[in-house]
């Protein structure tokens, strides 16, 4: 308990100026769609409160809460069972489950939900297996059971990722003593681990959630009609409803990022963690059930979708060879995009890192209601439609020629407009990690005199590393997939994989979209592997 | 605790490890992309033309003319770029390319206004076109390549030119649908034999076109009537008309209102496993409306006579032959013929509507097709 007076204590101290400029400079230009937002339901005579209360809205809206709330639930429970049977545990294959766990996030909306359907509907690829051993399958996934599957599956990444770097960061010492003291398992995790964890598991449910209210690839897909589906439905004959209902949305995310900080700080317990060895623990009995668990999760996440996929794919090959109508697409349209992608979302999750860390140290650190209002801004800028966040860059750059002329249409505007709509990702995880820091630590430093820069780098890198790089990590997948801000803000003649992925499915080029959505596919497995996993090994 | 000093050498290590490794691979890419971009840039030789643009082009390029065409384009990729490959062969002209959905792109050119950089703006219906010009963002596109056109295929204020059309269907399961079940009109499909059975791509941009079409063809009242029977008659919604293609192959639906287009897409993909045919309404019903694709000139072009000779080429003989021969649309240049595969075109054209005349015609089809409940 010593910990946590101390931690109080250092809460009262004022903040460094150099950290609340960065903070302010950061929340400003974070701020910019919001603004333009605003600005748009100002100048286009919306009136977002006689939207909200509108038959038109409201039952959108509570599809929207309905949705969000089932997606997050199932997906906190989801992304927390596999971290912690994955790190935790000797769970057999956890080393491979590790990396492929993470991948469903790679996949834009519009395609895996298509591909989800085209594998488990009726008459799909699944149907037709079990349609030969007997089974009459009448399974069809549409409306709010086709959206809370596909959308839980694809984001429990995000509480997986920040919970499993959590885990790993974590000493087992208690939990061993918990458990030789006769507590049961559910017990140990509910008292031990679940309070050290919660900061890093409402981080990544904020996530979830927020991704969910802005999700439109796949309820749109699923049919269901949410409040993204009108804010789209009525962006070009109706702008100042669509905006007025942005900024419901923005609103409503807002609000829920504000829940969560007031949550989280409930729980800014530090722990003892170090790099201490963990106990892996013994699943016994449970193995057999814990390997289906997971396995299935990826058999659904990873493998549905990749069955469509390479369906797909594996037609437009063999009709090539059979001499049917050729593919449209040769290796060198291949290569540009896979290049362009890797590296325009390697450098956006580098940078991402590097942005988080002066805002998560004001929040975790400090009591500063500058960092507060970054953190709600940078945060709840994740919940906004793309396509908003893309017009606002063009609204902003051409207030001024010298923008106009130097950034429109460049790699700059274009990794900006990704770390608007994305840093939300890496800050999460980030801001629990450095809140984790056991001051223990830092006070030791301090009274043997080490200085601030070594401070950083031998106490707080070790430990917020894990959770920034899994921060980085999401960030890194989301960009790979990121569509309406690639398609309108990058350089012309820039393609990627998603936007070539979108051009083929628009013209129901299914064989080449196959094939690249592929191809994204397993490029994300290995910048995941090679990035974000092994460097987490090296760290643990 | 008390092992501080020692413990953490080791971790300081890998990150700085992790940080070398980390550059060696980012910059690799930059260099591979700084090569690919190099090796794409655009030329005027014959012998770098892809494939398919070889097959369009006509004799020798022409010499750099030292102009530039910027385009907006809500055609994708690649179905339009061998044509336009072909247009920077023969013309010198140079040809840069926003991609995108022809609403975005219609949203992202109002948001630019004046200083937006397309030129020219290709849509795949007309709807996107209509906000541009109630917005006065078009200029017009110049008589002598209006001629190319019937003159139901370009508007009358000649804000925009149709250069490609696809036409309404029914697409239907094979299996699931017989011959002698097919309706005869759009009308017939709120009979209750077709309870449950009718995807709609409510949301669509050329559904919507169509059923604005059908409003004013037909009046308000009739047409809201017909969407609020087909409600009740179980129509369901599918976001899209390849949604709606790929869902009646499988045999997830019986049928749906869609373009033409989609079932060429699916059947040359997927062969005989795709079970779905496309049948045409009577040529006079309103459902076998042909929805064409269109090309504007921006008002603020920066080479008005570049922009135009563009618009010319996507009417030349070979561009509509390869309209008509690879992508399964129907040419609109005068005197082209549409490929045998395809039904004969005898249907009321969209072009016939005067859009002007209809005013805030878009808007008012979003909130009928909201509040028949289809998308509940």
């Amino acid at each position: 308990m010593e910990f946590l007076t101390s931690n109080t204590a250092r809460h009262n101290q004022r903040a460094p100026l150099a950290l609340k400029v960065t903070a302010l400079i950061t929340a400003f230009l974070f701020a910019c769609p919001a603004i333009y937002l605003v600005w748009r339901n100002i100048t286009s005579d919306s009136d977002p409160l006689k939207v909200l209360f509108s038959e038109q809205t409201l039952s959108p809206l509570m599809r929207t809460i309905n949705l969000t709330i089932v997606v997050t639930l199932s997906a906190a429970i989801l992304g927390t069972g596999l971290a912690w049977l994955t790190i935790r545990t000797d769970l057999p294959s956890r080393r491979i489950l590790k990396i492929i766990l993470p991948l469903p996030l790679v996949f834009p909306t519009f395609v895996g939900a298509a591909a989800f359907i085209r594998t488990l509907n009726p008459g799909g690829l699944a149907n037709n297996l079990v349609e030969k051993i007997g089974i009459e399958k009448t399974l069809e996934l549409h409306g709010l059971f086709g959206a809370w599957l596909v959308l839980t599956l694809f984001t429990y990444p995000y509480v997986f990722l920040p919970v499993a770097a959590r885990l790993k960061n974590l000493a087992s010492s208690l939990e061993e003593s918990a458990r030789l003291l006769g507590d049961s398992s559910w017990s140990t995790f509910r008292k031990i681990i679940l309070p050290q964890i919660a900061s890093s598991l409402l981080a990544g449910s904020l996530l979830v959630f927020l991704y969910t209210i802005s999700d439109f690839g796949a309820v749109q897909l699923m049919r269901y009609d949410t409040l993204t589906r009108a804010i789209w439905t009525t962006r070009l004959n109706n702008q100042p409803v669509s905006f007025a209902l942005a900024v419901i949305l923005l609103t409503f995310a807002a609000l829920a990022v504000i829940i969560e900080t007031l949550i989280s700080r409930r729980f800014r317990k530090p722990d003892t963690s170090t790099q201490a060895e963990t106990v892996l623990i013994s699943l016994g009995k449970w193995k057999p059930i814990a390997i289906t668990a997971s396995w299935l999760v990826v058999f659904l996440a990873l493998i549905t979708p990749t069955i469509a996929l390479g369906d797909w794919a594996a037609d437009g090959l063999l009709r090539e060879f059979r001499g049917g109508r050729p593919l449209f697409i040769d290796f060198e349209d291949i290569i540009e995009p896979t290049i362009n992608t890797a590296w325009i979302s390697m450098l956006t999750a580098l940078i991402a890192a590097a942005i988080v860390l002066p805002v998560s140290y004001l929040v975790a650190r400090y009591k500063s209601s500058i960092g507060n209002t970054a953190n709600a801004i940078m945060t709840s800028t994740f919940a906004m439609p793309g396509l908003l966040i893309a017009l606002s860059m063009f609204f902003w750059t051409l207030k001024n020629s010298w923008a106009a002329e130097h950034l429109r249409g460049t790699i700059f505007i274009l990794i900006f407009a990704y770390l608007v709509r994305f840093s939300a990702q890496a800050l999460g995880p980030a801001r629990a990690s450095v809140a984790s820091i056991p001051p223990s630590l830092e006070d030791a430093s301090q009274v043997l005199g080490a200085s601030k820069i070594k401070r950083f780098f031998t106490i707080d890198i070790p430990v917020v590393a894990p959770g920034l790089l899994a921060g980085s990590g999401l960030v890194l997948l989301s960009t790979m997939k990121e569509l309406p801000i690639t398609l309108l803000v990058a350089p012309f003649e820039f393609p990627t994989l998603t936007t070539k992925i979108f051009q083929s499915f628009e013209d129901a080029f299914v064989a080449e979209g196959g094939l690249l959505a592929l191809i994204l596919v397993l490029l994300s497995a290995v910048l995941t592997w090679v990035l974000v996993i092994r460097r987490a090994d090296h760290l643990a | 605790m008390l092992g501080i000093p020692y413990e953490f050498w080791k971790p300081i290590d890998t990150l700085s490890l992790m940080k070398t490794n980390h550059k060696i691979i980012l910059s690799s890419f930059i260099c591979l992309a700084i090569i690919s971009a190099s090796c794409s840039s655009s030329s005027n030789k014959r012998a770098e033309l892809s494939d398919r643009a070889a097959e369009i082009v006509q004799g020798d390029c022409a010499k750099d003319a030292g102009k530039e065409v910027t385009i907006y384009s809500g055609r994708s990729e690649y179905l339009i770029s061998p044509i336009l490959e072909a247009f920077a062969c023969e013309s010198g002209i140079d040809v840069r390319v926003r991609w995108g959905n022809s609403t975005d792109l219609a949203v992202l050119i109002n948001e630019e206004g004046k200083s937006t950089e397309a030129d020219v703006f290709l849509s795949r219906s007309p709807g996107p076109v209509g906000f541009l010009e109630g917005n006065d963002l078009l200029g017009s596109v110049s008589e002598n390549v209006l001629s190319l056109v019937e003159e139901q295929n370009h508007a009358a204020s000649g804000s925009w030119i149709g250069f490609s059309g696809r036409k309404r269907v029914l697409v239907h399961n094979v299996d699931q649908v017989s011959p002698d079940e097919l309706p005869k009109s759009v009308f017939e499909l709120t009979d209750p034999k077709y309870k449950n059975r009718v995807a709609i791509p409510g949301t669509n941009g050329s559904f919507e076109d169509w059923f604005t079409v059908f409003r004013d063809q037909h009046g308000n009242e009739t047409a809201t009537k017909w969407l609020n029977d087909m409600v009740e008659n179980g129509a369901k919604y599918y976001p899209n008309n390849r949604s709606i293609v790929e869902a009646t192959g499988r045999g997830e639906i019986d049928m749906g209102l869609v373009n033409h287009y989609y079932n060429y897409q699916e059947a040359a993909a997927l062969g005989s496993e795709h079970r779905a045919e496309n049948y045409d309404f009577p040529s006079d019903d309103i459902g076998s409306l042909l929805i064409i694709t269109a090309a504007t000139v921006l008002a603020t072009a920066k080479d008005k006579e570049a922009s135009n000779e563009l618009i010319a080429y996507l009417l030349t003989p070979q561009a509509q032959a390869y309209f008509s021969n690879k992508t399964f649309e129907y040419p609109l240049a005068k005197g082209t013929k549409p490929n045998p595969v395809l039904p004969v075109l005898e249907a009321l054209e969209i072009g016939s509507v005067d859009f002007d005349s209809l005013g805030g015609g878009f808007e008012e089809t979003e909130r009928i097709v909201r509040e028949s409940g289809i998308l509940n």
